[in-house]
């Protein structure tokens, strides 16, 4: 039974598993990186937010919690209520051909506060 | 008030620590005024930390913008209800929530009369004002609930609008109430290895105490996903977040606790296992509280607070990790169990292997959630694992505790006869059989969906064979009617068949998730009014897109009328709010929900030229979870309610000669 377990954890890990970057880390790596799913952390940097026509696109800028390198991002989906300017967040996707992260899901992080929900 | 409030914690503190102390001290010298006496500090502390609570709850409720904390979460325009509510919506408060609620705890705990385990109780007690302490500790040094600014705001902040939700009134107590009783059966447990009191004293004592956090556990969990699918509106109701996992090991750990606790009463084996799992349900309680808070993982809910608390909290779950453990081990010789499990088809054998899968699911899921922090710690890369790492993993592995469910109340104890399994397994298996065929012939062609629902079918049959036959049996040979048999099988036997209805609640949920999972079908549209489009057999038309202001925000309410093949269905309104206080807004989605499926609209955007955009989703049978979920607290209710103690034979005896 476990070796059943531990054949269902690895074949589930394989299909799940993504790498998690912060923008300086990720833009280091670019080259190995791009045209694979990822996840990359940064603040979104207030005056570059653009939200797209009807709300189903966001272009915005992510840079580093620690400033500095800063990553183009063009979201396509639905807008979490949690977005919103300066604020922590963790976008997941592939970086395209022309240095623009294309995100798919948008995970931010209220501003420290403990908010459950 | 906030100076009585702060007395108050400042007090408590060492309260605490003098009655853990006392306690021990005193049990162990027999000094009975001594343990009286810690008796009485444990009281105080919890008078002392209602007295903080209420202090607190005065703050939020008289808008008492100096404390940091009522500014922080709540403003002038916040109605009563929410105020009130407001006291665990941040880190302090819901630590105070915490202490409040151990000290509520502790003191039913030691007022509660008992004839089994008096001599446990001191050292149980001990170990639960240890806890109190650290809690104290915490909101004394680290996260102090009476901070005051160094000036009074005009406004406070105010609550975040997505938590303006009934959700908010029970989710975040429940789920905490869930944390906190564990400490109770954990303290017992330790009381238990210390004073080698290792029968099943320690295990009828922390029974009812277990199952009632467990239920406030299990609603807790409930509730969150049902408000994160009404509230969150992105069409789902559990992402596989860490803080939903936070939540979600422990209550796997504690259902196997339960079980397994049965089986050391029945056969006095498993007790070695019975004190890991009550140390792990402990400790991952713990570490959900403070998976909530810290920065550790990155989450939606968790925020980083100081670093301290994380640290303190780790050095919490260290010490009682290696208390509970290294006890177990210093008294493993007294812990052998009385007897063997005898073969592997027996009923044992069925409950052993369950809490070993539940146990696994909870590992996995530990595994997954930390994956970050073990692949850095490795590698140095972070690397995290998403949802589709869990639902692979999990759903065959819950899906065979379900089926072992059904085939347990089917095995005898011990040795069950090959042949009785045979012909008791042969009902249920035809039945099932019949519906997975069934299925088939309506369209179900999917063959996981097929295997999860002939599962459930399965058990379902072997639940109401078993109750058929326990009522058929007492019509017998009781001479009751079939309906008066079937509600005295259940008042006669509650823990049994409470957990019987507990069980066809977790396969009516389990139902739910596999047709929401596996059939739901999402579309996105653009379009403007008088326009309708199609989803599944629902046509939707636009008619309006509506603004209006209220006190405290702007409503943008976009009107839809659905209808199907049947003729007209009604309205929905999706809608979006924006609050004067608050920059983000707060979409509020349309749901309309019946017993086969959920019809649910998001309002995504729109422009000026009327041209809006819609996301709409049909999510098969997610209404199942929801009536699982009150099935199963009613279960577990039943289980709980006790029976009345039965007299002493001899006052029996004496009585009936009369």
């Amino acid at each position: 039974m476990f070796l059943a377990l531990a054949y269902l954890g690895y074949t589930g890990f394989a299909s799940g598993a993504t790498y998690y970057y912060e923008v300086g880390e990720f833009l280091q790596q670019v080259d190995s990186v791009r045209d694979i799913n990822v996840k990359v952390h940064g603040n979104v940097v207030p005056g570059t937010v653009e939200q797209g026509p009807l709300g189903k696109t966001l272009e915005f800028e992510i840079e580093d919690i620690e400033g500095g390198a800063r990553l183009p991002v063009f979201y396509q989906g639905v807008v979490p209520d949690t977005f919103k300017t300066g604020i922590e967040i963790v976008v997941e996707g592939q970086l395209d051909a022309s240095g623009v992260f294309q995100g798919h899901t948008l995970m931010p992080k209220c501003p420290s506060k403990y908010t459950p929900g | 008030m906030t100076v009585i409030g702060n007395i108050a914690l400042f007090l408590a503190f060492p309260s605490a620590i003098y009655s853990a102390f006392a306690y021990i001290y005193g049990t162990k010298k027999k000094h009975a005024a001594l343990v009286e006496s810690a008796r009485h500090a444990l009281l105080a502390v919890t008078g002392l930390v209602s007295v903080a609570a209420v202090a607190l709850l005065y703050a939020l409720v008289t808008h008492d913008f100096q404390l940091e904390y009522v500014s922080s979460y709540t403003n002038l325009d916040l109605s009563l209800s929410y105020r009130l509510a407001a006291f665990w919506a941040g880190n302090a408060g819901s630590l105070m929530f915490w202490a409040l609620l151990l000290g509520i705890f502790a003191a039913v705990f030691v007022l509660q009369k008992r004839r089994v385990g008096k001599e446990l109780t001191p050292y149980a007690a001990s170990v639960i004002m240890l806890t109190e302490a650290f809690f104290l500790l915490i909101l004394l040094f680290v996260s102090p609930p009476f901070h005051k600014l160094p000036f009074v705001p005009a406004d406070g902040r105010g609550l975040n609008p997505m938590l303006e939700n009934p959700g908010m009134f029970f989710h975040p107590p429940l789920l905490l109430a869930g944390y906190v009783g564990f400490t109770i059966p954990f303290a017992v447990a330790i009381a238990a290895l210390v004073t080698r009191r290792l029968s099943d004293e320690w295990i009828t004592m922390v029974r009812r105490w277990t199952l009632l956090t467990w239920i406030f556990l299990t609603i807790g969990n409930l509730l969150g996903a049902w408000w994160a699918y009404v509230e969150l509106g992105w069409g789902g109701y559990w992402a596989w977040d860490p803080v939903e996992n936070a939540s979600f090991m422990p209550w796997l750990v504690a259902t196997a606790f339960l079980h397994s606790i049965m089986m050391q009463r029945r056969r006095g084996i498993l007790r070695v296992w019975n004190i890991v799992l009550i140390v792990l349900t402990f400790n991952l309680a713990i570490l959900g509280t403070f998976l909530t808070r810290s920065g550790v993982l990155s989450s939606v809910h968790a925020f980083a607070e100081s670093p301290i608390l994380g640290m303190l909290f780790l050095v919490f779950i260290g010490i009682s990790l290696f208390a509970g453990l290294g006890l177990l081990y210093l008294r493993m010789e007294d812990l052998k169990s009385e007897a063997e499990i005898e073969s592997l088809v027996s009923r044992e054998s069925t409950f052993l292997i369950n809490n070993l899968l539940l146990v696994g699911a909870a590992f996995t899921i530990f595994l997954g959630t930390f994956f970050p922090v073990i692949s850095e710690a490795v590698r140095g890369v972070k690397v995290t694992v998403g949802p589709p790492f869990f639902n692979q993993v999990n759903a065959p592995i819950f899906l065979a505790i379900i089926l072992l469910a059904g085939i347990c109340t089917l095995i005898g104890w011990r040795q069950a006869s090959t042949r009785n399994l045979v012909r008791n397994f042969l009902g249920p298996f035809i039945a099932a059989l019949g519906l997975g065929v069934a299925l088939f012939i309506f369209g179900v062609r999917e063959w996981y969906a097929l295997i999860v629902f002939t599962v459930c079918g399965f058990v379902i049959a072997t639940i109401l064979y078993e109750w058929f036959r326990g009522t058929r049996a007492r019509n017998r040979i009781r001479n009751e009617n079939y309906l008066k048999a079937f509600f005295n099988l259940i008042r006669t036997n509650r823990p049994r068949y409470g957990g019987y209805i507990v069980h066809l609640a977790v396969i009516l949920i389990a139902v739910g998730i596999a047709g929401s999972s596996i059939y739901n079908v999402e579309k996105e549209v653009d379009i403007l009014p008088s326009e309708s489009f199609t989803i599944n057999d629902y046509t939707l038309t636009y008619e309006n897109i509506d603004y209006y202001e209220t006190e405290s925000k702007t409503v943008v309410a976009t009107t839809l009328s659905v209808a199907n093949h049947g003729g007209t269905l009604g309205k929905l309104i999706p809608e979006k709010y924006f609050h004067q206080n608050y920059e983000q807004s707060v979409t509020e989605v349309a749901i309309r929900s019946t017993v086969l499926e959920d019809l649910y609209v998001i309002l995504v955007g729109w422009d000026n030229t009327g041209m809006t955009s819609f996301k709409v989703i049909v999510n098969p049978l997610v209404k199942w979870i929801w009536l699982g979920g009150i099935l199963l607290v009613f279960g577990a209710l039943v289980a709980f309610w006790p029976e009345k103690e039965k007299q002493p034979a001899a006052v029996r005896k004496a009585a009936g000669r009369k």
